[in-house]
């Protein structure tokens, strides 16, 4: 890193609330021009980082969101008692966490999910969406009947069920309405109410006075609870803030879902249960107490994996396909040892051993197994499948962006491409979107891939088609990381020509990987990025425009505590915005809608009450 | 930073040297991705074809009904055991009966010498592949260029025009299944070289060490085996050999003949000796390293591995008899190593070996190899004689295939049934049969 | 048949898209096009079998193949070894190119094939699976409430012939004759589909009243949520409701099958295993199965036509298929294995007429093919060396509409334990991914998928 000044205006940086969200618009700006490729001359010289500071220094106030809720549909809720809030559906991994955390290797699940949905960046957005088509309900229906009777034919059945497998009548209601109050507590993350128990246990009455058996019951009324939308639906529930009239907070066991779904992937444990049971997450101290507990839990692995597997859009590895001539040691197993070993890494980095976010990007430390040592052309030393490993410093790898993930999932079948890794790297790390080409661009030149570098090739695309003004953006970045090829195998010539890996950025010239690794960790947007990310991830939806001075906040926050992972989910999770409840979109205006009926969700006891 | 161009200038340094440090002292290694027996292949067309090496083409297949009538059979017994439809005449094991045509009906696969020399057409050609083991250079044959003269290669002259062994490279029979069978992750032979000069290309000092490994080899994309991939050195009791040899202008050439080596063997005998061993090894500029590797092999352990897989069966296969097989390897045997009084045990010998760059780790995985050394004191004993070919799926006796209770359902006073019989009655008195021999 | 709305390109789509910002709707994100073809599974079961024949077909060792068709995709054309399903060719998809991957473990020859296609990953040894044959998965799936779950079937004798085993040691016992395939379909126990006293299953009965529960319990409790989130559940709720109906559809009376006419009982052919009289005897057995299939004995079967040693022979001919593969030199002048060529040839007639008595059987508009998918396939590629690559599997049948027949779909090498998965999907069964180590996979053949 020499220190020259990223941004032409780095003081203006944190205070200025709209600055990310302006992007839009900027973007709207440079390529207005683009879909008719016809005047590349508005600011095509600018990069990202000055376009920004100088449009943010222009003034704020636009950055006007679709997706936004206004905050006038806020209104026909005001005075409601309780309602709820959001449903989302579980994703395919935090399914996985509540059944294993509940049966541990009792239970496989060898299912086919419905696809998730990437909206904004994330599935965790996208998420929001989604229901349950009837294939899809087909599936959970199969794969609830394997579940229950994986349980009765378990070896450790009367552990799991709790009970013998004969008891006698009164016993055996007992025993039934214990599993179904205990088992139903841990699907629906929070304690079942009467009338639900009731409605269980008459399941389970019903199936085994028809069948005699007690486990048949048992079976089924598993098999009810499964398909219950309490469990496959995330219900976000919210109620009267006793410390705000006529405004809503989420309830405690709300806010325990929202906790562990971000931090652990998976269901609260008892003990989070019982702090939402005892108002503790509703207050201040209590909430931070949780934080810092479910923090310190190995758990946390399983959440930080879930959260850069969205972020990193890692769900593309299950359809990566490669030319096999081109690119012969590509296999699925490259692909699924190439997503571990990015997970291993930065779950090392940022939760093992702590460290500065930034370092992300000029680590040169990684976890490879034999096959991604031939990929990367390294010995394997170790006799272990997974091992710790440097890379040798003129290796040029630097950081997560010089790991075979990103390097092929951002590449063509049969040729890397500068194009595709700027577009993600600023889309999955600076926030900063692309617009589709114009449908009549000819490709032609770029994709003779026989003749020259892809640099020469692009460079004669742009001045062709005057589609330079996002490529200007797009491009310096991944033609850094030309000496990586679509697999990301490690190359000095193209077609026999030396690859130029030289770049230019805001101003500041650098070569290559590791030019392009110090660029990117000294640039505001990277951590700013993570920042809002995280933000989203957490509460499920866009950031909001009036979040915008918050997400400022919590960006000087992660600065100030040097950029660690750790430390910004502490600020966020136990920030009041996180409990914040915003009514759900597309809310009937105007009289006709009545209060929903929570009446059966048992209230927590304590906290504000 | 370093700017590309300065990389670039540096390529072909940086690819020379990527196989270790550039100091005094240099390592290379690979895997073996193919190895066969050095044949020339005469013919300008197919697998079979007659050619200079095999003017009346490949060996052909024998008149099995022939041959037990000449053992002594009716013509309908003849028929009848080689008919698909006969009980026994099992599909993957053979027919066991066929062993016993010898004199007195004698297991002719045990006992060859009792059986006729049905003969085996030789190589006549001139041209074979291959090394000079004996230093005579008037003996043997040229080389595919002309430049050498005097290569030993005997198993060659006696052995190929055999259908078993002949074939363009990679395409014989034996060649293919056996490489099929260590590509699919059977076995994994290592070859490491060393030297102590400054130029890898050219240094009078180097050893080559050939090593067992048990980690698998792997296929990329395109069904090759892939390079780069790492592989730990496996110590071995007997898989190991080590010669000396130096290096000119990237071919690494034998200084001295190692007296006795070990190594897996890419056909049914499944391990290889050879004597006075030489080899003359390329490295080639993308990384990959070809050439020979010869010696003199015993050959009554090779004509047992084909014994031990199943004599009818490798008889139905590659179209020989295994006398015929017996007798041309015993004319052609030429060394008589000490202590076998003057006995031709051995016979000249040559691999074609084709390896693929690899990392080869010490065998406790903690760093690369640094030379080459023997690891055979930190071996474990050896276990049971990897002889037979087939001791992991089914047991061979005698070059026969006894049923599941270890019965052997022929012999040579097995009675010979005509067709009318069930497979239960005769099953049943074959049994009796056998029983009542033992 | 109508246009259907294609729900899985939608969200293909979707998250394939290059990332910007997502066009879809809200709510057709989770529409649900398929409607129709649920309700023409219910009326109409779809079937699944596995085919299974010995000795792979013919590569050369030069490069070519008598098999594999020059055509990817559509409009593939009949190669010589594939000559007997020319006809029918729009309903069968031909896959090459796709292999086991021993992952360490060595090639059990005549074996490791089969064993990894079905079981997911290359077997340890002979005669043992690494887990439960696939097929297993998908009688659990689709033969619930059937007389039998599955029926295993080897035309040229054997009994340890068979491959389907759930625990991956034992395995399932075929029937081997006519008479035997009869008298297990048609004999003792045959339950008449069209049996004037026909009681619903209890156990539906039971499982509906179940999930009505849910609907009425859940619909109760949640009476006013935010549009979109009242969207989603009336989506969910409506898929609720589908599942109840294909109960329900299983509780009343079946449709008369009006194909099912109980055949009379065959006689047995011998126990010969020459070519003819072992494809003489596929062809009854196929016959049989089929109308076991129409009558609603079974949903699921596993077809052997011959082992992987194959014994099959040419009557009159001393050499036996499986020793020809390995002995018979390749022929210089056409490039490949002539005998081994014809005999593969022969063996796959048998499959050209185990098809056509699948299509002779009229269902609905269509024909018993198009409710069933056939997974065929071999233990080995070129089998001369026992290749554990390019081993040949075809899709045969409509799959109830959802595999898009009559395609070539060539792969370079990747694991066979795509096409399992794919299966699998095909038939409704399930998974998300099949197989282990690097057999695993999470990618069916979208494209043969509708």
């Amino acid at each position: 890193m020499t220190g020259a000044p990223v941004f032409r205006s780095r003081r203006s940086w944190g205070a200025n609330k709209v600055r990310l969200d302006m992007r839009r618009r900027l973007l709207g700006v440079l390529c207005a021009g683009l879909f008719g490729c016809a005047s590349p001359s508005v600011e095509t010289t600018a990069d990202v980082g000055a376009g920004l500071a100088s449009q943010a220094s222009a003034g704020a106030g636009a950055g006007e969101r679709p997706d936004a809720a206004p905050d006038a549909s806020y209104a026909p809720y005001q005075d409601k008692t309780a309602f709820n809030a959001a449903y989302r559906r579980l994703t395919e991994s935090q399914y996985r966490n509540v059944i294993a955390d509940m049966f541990a290797d009792a239970v496989q699940i060898n299912a086919r999910f419905e696809p998730e949905m990437r909206e904004d960046g994330l599935q965790a957005i996208g998420n929001r969406r989604l229901s349950i088509t009837t294939s899809g309900l087909e599936q959970y229906y199969s794969v609830a009947r394997s579940i229950a009777e994986q349980v009765v034919t378990n070896k450790a059945r009367d552990a799991l069920i709790g009970c013998g497998a004969d008891p006698e009548a009164q016993a055996a209601a007992d025993c039934a309405t214990a599993f179904i109050k205990g088992r139903g507590q841990q699907l629906f993350r929070r304690p079942l109410s009467a009338p639900e128990i009731e409605g269980f246990v008459a399941v389970w009455d019903k199936a085994r006075t028809e069948t005699g058996d007690f486990d048949t019951g048992v079976q089924h009324a598993l098999v009810a609870m499964l398909m219950s939308p309490d469990f496959l639906f995330r219900v976000e529930a919210a109620e009267p803030d006793p410390a705000k009239p006529g405004a809503h907070r989420f309830d405690a066991y709300t806010i325990a879902s929202r906790l562990s779904f971000v931090l652990w992937d998976g269901p609260p444990d008892a003990a989070l249960l019982r702090a939402a049971a005892n108002g503790e997450l509703h207050d201040e101290e209590g909430l931070a107490a949780e934080v810092e507990r479910m923090l310190a839990s190995p758990k946390l692995e399983r959440g930080v994996r879930a959260f850069f597997t969205d972020m990193m859009q890692f769900e593309a590895f299950d359809t990566l396909t490669k030319d096999s001539l081109t690119y012969p040691k590509f296999s699925q197993a490259v692909a699924d040892s190439a997503r571990e070993e990015t997970l291993r890494f930065l779950v090392d980095h940022l939760v093992a051993r702590d460290r500065d976010y930034r370092e992300v990007f000029t680590s040169r430390d990684t976890f490879l197994n034999r096959t991604l040592a031939a990929v990367y052309d390294v010995p394997y030393a170790s006799a272990e499948p997974w091992s710790r490993h440097t890379f040798d410093k003129d290796s040029e790898r630097s950081g997560v962006l010089t790991q075979v993930t990103f390097l092929s999932l951002f590449s063509h079948p049969g040729s890397s491409s500068p194009t595709v890794r700027g577009v993600r790297l600023h889309d999955i790390f600076l926030c900063v979107a692309t617009p589709d080409p114009p449908p009549d661009v000819d490709f032609s030149k770029v994709q003779a891939l026989e003749n020259g570098t892809v640099r020469a090739r692009l460079i004669d695309h742009m001045s062709n088609t005057g589609c330079s003004t996002c490529h200007m953006i797009s491009d310096p970045a991944g033609l850094a990381l030309e000496h990586f090829d679509g697999l990301g195998q490690y190359r000095l010539l193209e077609n026999g020509e030396v690859i130029d890996v030289s770049a230019s950025i805001g101003g500041q010239t650098f070569s290559g990987a590791q030019g392009l690794g110090d660029y990117l960790s000294g640039h505001p947007l990277v951590p700013a990025c993570l920042v809002r990310k995280v933000h989203a991830y957490s509460v499920g939806r866009t950031t909001a425009t009036d979040e915008y001075a918050l997400l400022a906040k919590q960006q000087e926050a992660f600065a100030g505590a040097g950029y660690r992972m750790k430390a910004l989910y502490r600020t966020i999770l136990t920030h009041p915005n996180f409990l914040t409840v915003r009514p759900p979109e597309g809310v009937p205006a105007g009289p006709g809608t009545t209060h929903a009926d929570t009446s059966t969700r048992p209230a927590a006891s304590g906290g504000g009450q | 930073m370093k700017l590309p161009f300065a990389k670039a200038a540096g390529l072909a340094l940086l690819m020379a040297a990527a196989h270790g440090a550039a100091s005094a002292e240099w390592t290379r290694t690979w895997a073996i991705e193919w190895y066969e027996p050095a044949h020339y292949y005469g013919a300008e067309t197919g697998i079979i074809d007659p050619g200079t090496d095999c003017p009346k083409g490949t060996n052909p297949e024998p008149d099995w009904i022939g041959v037990l009538k000449k053992a002594g059979y009716t013509e309908q017994e003849a028929l009848w055991l080689r008919d698909p439809s006969h009980p026994y005449r099992v599909p993957n094991h053979g027919q066991n009966q066929m062993a016993f045509r010898g004199e007195g009906r004698a297991n002719v696969y045990v006992h060859p010498e009792l059986a006729a020399d049905p003969g085996m057409q030789g190589v006549t050609g001139t041209i074979g592949e291959g090394l000079d083991l004996d230093g005579d250079k008037t003996n043997g044959f040229v080389s595919v260029d002309g430049k050498t003269t005097g290569i030993d290669n005997q198993f060659y002259r006696t052995m190929g025009c055999w259908k078993y062994f002949r074939g363009p490279p990679r395409l014989s029979y034996n060649a293919e299944s056996r490489n099929d069978e260590m590509r699919e992750g059977r076995w994994t032979v290592l070859i490491v070289a060393s030297g102590e000069g400054d130029d890898p290309m050219n240094d009078d000092k180097v050893r080559v060490g050939f090593y067992d490994s048990t980690d698998k080899l792997v296929k990329d994309g395109n069904g090759d085996i892939a390079t780069g991939y790492t592989f730990r050195i496996q110590p071995h009791a007997r898989f190991e050999a080590i010669l000396e040899a130096k290096t000119v202008d990237g071919v690494i050439v034998s200084t001295s003949p190692t007296k006795e080596i070990w190594l897996r063997d890419p056909s049914y005998a499944r391990e290889l000796q050879l004597l006075q061993a030489q080899l003359q090894l390329t490295m080639k500029d993308d990384g990959s390293l070809s050439g020979i590797l010869a010696g003199y092999r015993p050959w009554k352990r090779l004509y047992q591995g084909m014994v031990e897989a199943r004599g009818s069966v490798i008889e139905q296969l590659t179209w020989a008899e295994l006398p015929g097989v017996w007798n041309a390897l015993k004319r052609g045997a030429d060394y008589s190593p000490d202590g076998a009084n003057g006995e031709k045990t051995h016979i000249s010998f040559a691999l074609k070996i084709d390896a693929v760059r690899a990392y080869v780790m010490t065998p406790d995985a903690s760093r690369k190899v640094s030379g080459v050394r023997s690891y055979k004191s930190e071996a474990p004993p050896m276990g049971p004689s990897l002889h037979a070919f087939f001791s992991n799926r089914f047991r061979v006796t005698d070059g026969l295939v006894p049923d599941s209770d270890g019965v052997i359902l022929a012999g040579p006073d097995a009675p010979i049934l005509p067709p009318t019989v069930t497979g239960a009655e005769l099953r049943a008195r074959l049994k009796a049969s056998a029983k009542g021999a033992d | 048949m109508t246009k259907r709305f294609n729900r899985r390109s939608i969200l293909r789509g979707a998250v394939a898209g290059a990332g910007v910002c997502v066009g879809v709707p809200a709510l057709d994100a989770f529409l649900n096009g398929n409607g129709s073809a649920y309700a023409d599974k219910a009326a109409l079961p779809t079937r699944f079998g596995t085919y299974f024949w010995g000795l792979g077909l013919t590569d050369t060792p030069l490069g070519g193949s008598r098999w594999v068709p020059e055509t990817v995709g559509r409009g593939y054309e009949a190669t010589p070894e594939l000559i007997s399903i020319k006809h029918l060719r729009h309903k069968v998809s031909v896959f090459s190119g796709f292999r086991v991957i021993g992952d360490g473990k060595p090639n059990v020859v005549h074996w490791s094939g089969h064993a990894a296609i079905l079981g997911g990953e290359a077997p340890a040894r002979n005669r043992v699976m690494a887990g439960p044959s696939f097929d297993t998965a998908v009688a659990d799936a689709l033969g619930a409430g059937m007389r039998f779950k599955q029926v295993d079937v080897a035309a040229s004798g054997g009994q340890s012939a068979c491959h389907s085993t759930r625990n991956g040691a034992t395995f399932a016992t075929p029937e081997t004759t006519p008479l035997e395939l009869y008298q297990r379909l048609f004999g003792e126990g045959f339950q008449d589909p069209n049996d004037p006293n026909w009681t619903p299953d209890p156990s539906i009965v039971l499982r509906r009243s179940v999930l009505s529960g849910i609907a009425e319990q859940r619909k109760a409790l949640i009476s006013e949520v935010g549009r979109s989130d009242q969207l989603k559940l009336d989506q969910y709720f409506t898929s609720l409701r589908e599942i109840e109906k294909q109960l329900e559809i299983q509780l009343q009376r079946p449709e008369p099958c009006e194909a099912c006419e109980v055949p009379d009982a065959p006689k047995d052919l011998g126990n010969s295993v020459t070519i003819d009289v072992v494809n003489a005897n596929s062809k009854m057995l196929a016959k049989l199965l089929a109308m076991g299939l129409a009558c609603n004995q079974t949903r699921v079967f596993n077809f052997v036509h011959t082992p992987g040693t194959s014994i099959t022979y040419i009557a009159g001919e001393q050499k036996t298929y499986h020793q020809i593969t390995h002995d018979e030199p390749t022929d210089t002048t056409l490039g490949y294995q002539p005998k081994t060529s014809e005999l593969a040839g022969l063996v796959m007639g048998a499959f050209g007429d185990f098809l056509n008595e699948m299509e002779a059987i009229q269902e609905g508009e269509g024909t018993l093919l198009d409710h069933m998918l056939v997974m065929a396939f071999s233990d080995t590629g070129y089998a001369k060396i026992h290749s554990l690559e390019n081993i040949p599997v075809l899709f045969a049948g409509g799959a109830g509409g959802r595999h898009i027949a009559g395609q070539h779909i060539a792969s370079k090498g990747e694991p066979i334990t795509r096409l399992s998965l794919t299966a699998q999907q095909l038939v409704g069964v399930p998974r998300g991914e099949f197989g282990m180590g690097a057999m695993r996979t999470s990618r069916p053949v979208t494209e043969v998928m509708a």
